[in-house]
């Protein structure tokens, strides 16, 4: 009797062992499947197409790093190249006045900055609350207008080449997604800018009639911008060609 | 004595959460099917224990090989594209509630051949060890 007890409590005791072993790596593993959803795809196919896109994503950034370095290193030799020629150094000025226009180089300058919301819907047609493509272009427009020498949506520059446009809850800016609040930011003369925004039946006159949400522009001594980036779709192409 | 069977159940869930072993996901299904199997063995190695039948070669035997069977039935399905792993799952389970259920029967009968024997002091031979 003794024994069959003894056998039995040894036997069960191991089994029992196997058992919550087994039953906390399941449980581990499905609480890690748990926290992370996105790293556990079950698709293999997906998996690899998700490295395949970090790594185009990886050498983008790369290109890109190589990019900003190549040019920081041009405007080296093109400031030793400038010398003491007159013209030459009129023309680089020139030069640096197109690129800051096309968005090459990262600028840095006092400007006036205002943010878009959307606004609470009061009844009535619901879409003219909401902040639309059109009508950041209609603010961009206006700053251009007024001698803005750069401007910047969320931080993204948008330069000649830049579209902004709609796409369901969110604004494509050069191909980036970016969602309310617009925070646009200008660099140019504070004061005319600030102006053009704020004038009787301007631009942001008409937003806050339509019930959307605007700030007052703020005038801001230094607003850092970085140079223009396309987004991780196709149009990189048409901001590289610009620069030719 | 009693608590030995507990004390090695705690042991092997430390020992799962203290070794970092992981099993692949698409192994995740086998496993738990596995575990189900072996909750059934336990159970059922409990219930003959409670009916004096058990026999320890065939409980060991049994919860290694349910085991090893579950999965594999499991992974047969899979490969042919029947969902055996469900036959797995229900049998298992309806074995497990069975057990269960006679486990809670055999308790209570105890409890009530406890309380009339002490109570008439009539020996019922059902729980003599």
């Amino acid at each position: 009797m003794i024994a069959t007890r003894t056998k039995l409590t040894l036997s069960l005791t191991v089994v029992a062992m196997v058992l919550g072993f087994m039953i906390s790596v399941q449980y581990k593993q499905q609480a890690s499947a748990r926290l992370a959803p996105a790293t556990m795809a079950r698709d293999t196919d997906e998996q690899k197409m998700m490295a395949q896109l970090d790594a185009l994503k990886k050498a983008n950034a790369d290109a890109q790093k190589e990019l900003a370095d190549l040019t920081s290193k041009l405007s080296v030799y093109e400031k030793q190249s400038a010398g003491s020629d007159g013209s030459l150094k009129q023309m680089q000025q020139m030069l640096q006045d197109e690129r800051i226009l096309a968005g090459l180089t990262a600028v840095e300058g006092p400007g006036v900055s205002v943010t878009l919301m959307d606004g609470v819907a009061k009844g009535g047609d619901v879409s003219q609350y909401l902040t639309h493509d059109w009508d950041i272009r209609s603010v961009i427009n206006e700053l251009f207008t007024a001698g803005a020498e750069a401007v910047a949506i969320n931080g993204y520059r948008v330069v000649a080449t830049s579209g902004v446009f709609c796409t369901g809850p969110v604004v494509r800016v050069n191909d980036h997604r970016i969602g309310a609040p617009f925070v646009i930011q200008a660099i140019g003369d504070p004061q005319t800018l600030k102006s053009a925004l704020t004038q009787q039946g301007g631009v942001l006159d008409l937003l806050r009639q339509r019930g959307v949400n605007v700030s007052d522009p703020q005038i801001q001594q230094v607003i850092k911008m970085p140079p223009f980036t396309a987004g991780p779709t196709a149009g990189g192409q048409s901001s590289d060609d610009g620069e030719g | 004595m009693i608590w030995l069977p507990v004390i090695g159940l705690i042991l092997g869930v430390g020992i799962g959460f203290a070794v970092n072993v992981t099993i692949p996901v698409a192994y995740s299904s086998y496993l738990s099917i596995a575990i189900l199997a072996a909750l059934d063995t336990v159970f059922g190695g409990i219930r003959a224990s409670l009916e004096k039948t058990f026999d320890g070669a065939v409980f060991l035997s049994g919860f290694f090989f349910n085991t090893l069977v579950a999965a594999l039935l499991a992974y047969i399905g899979v490969q042919l594209g029947v969902d055996l792993y469900l036959a797995a799952v229900v049998a298992f389970g309806v074995r497990l509630f069975q057990n269960i259920a006679v486990i809670r029967r055999i308790a209570f009968n105890r409890m009530h051949t406890r309380r009339t024997r002490s109570a008439r002091d009539s020996g019922n031979s059902t729980d003599a060890s």
